[in-house]
């Protein structure tokens, strides 16, 4: 795989992690205004770093959750434990 | 017989806590003299105040495990089994 695929994912895993982060964090403070419309900007950067990455790709989730190209892209490698 | 711990102005600013365990004269290993553990930050926090400061970037943040750089612990003890000072 290029370079770029392992740059995107990294990114996309920083990315939710800050997800992750404020998640639990609003689990308990769930009147700070800053952090949410901060976990709101992030999940749309999630979404769309998700979708660059698919276009590119294949597809990050299965049962209809991803578009697929044609043909069929799920099963393609890498795998997720060859990555 | 008591175990000694080490000077409060030493530790109390590190997340790190150092006593002196008894040494047996019979042990048949190398003493260990100092010995830590290490205690989360959120320990000295109360409830998290809102505002933090975060980590500049979101890999950054990834790095260190947590988004706030006030709750970041660099576990384990770096200096473990060093006297400090």
């Amino acid at each position: 795989m290029p370079p770029e695929y392992y740059q995107c994912l990294e990114e996309l895993q920083a990315i939710d992690f800050v997800l992750v982060e404020l998640n639990l964090y609003l689990n308990t403070h769930p009147t700070d205004l800053e952090a949410i419309k901060q976990f709101n900007e992030t999940a749309q950067k999630s979404m769309q770093l998700k979708h660059n990455f698919e276009q590119q790709f294949g597809p990050l989730m299965h049962f209809g959750r991803s578009y697929s190209s044609y043909p069929w892209d799920w099963d393609d490698t890498p795998w997720p434990w060859q990555v | 017989m008591s175990d000694a711990t080490i000077g409060k102005e030493d530790y109390m600013h590190s997340q790190f806590k150092y006593w002196k365990p008894y040494v047996s004269p019979f042990d048949p290993c190398k003493p260990i003299l100092v010995k830590s553990y290490s205690t989360p930050p959120h320990l000295y926090m109360n409830f998290q105040p809102i505002g933090l400061a975060q980590f500049q970037s979101p890999i950054q943040a990834l790095k260190h495990g947590t988004l706030w750089p006030q709750l970041y612990s660099p576990y384990p003890d770096p200096h473990k089994g060093v006297k400090p000072k």
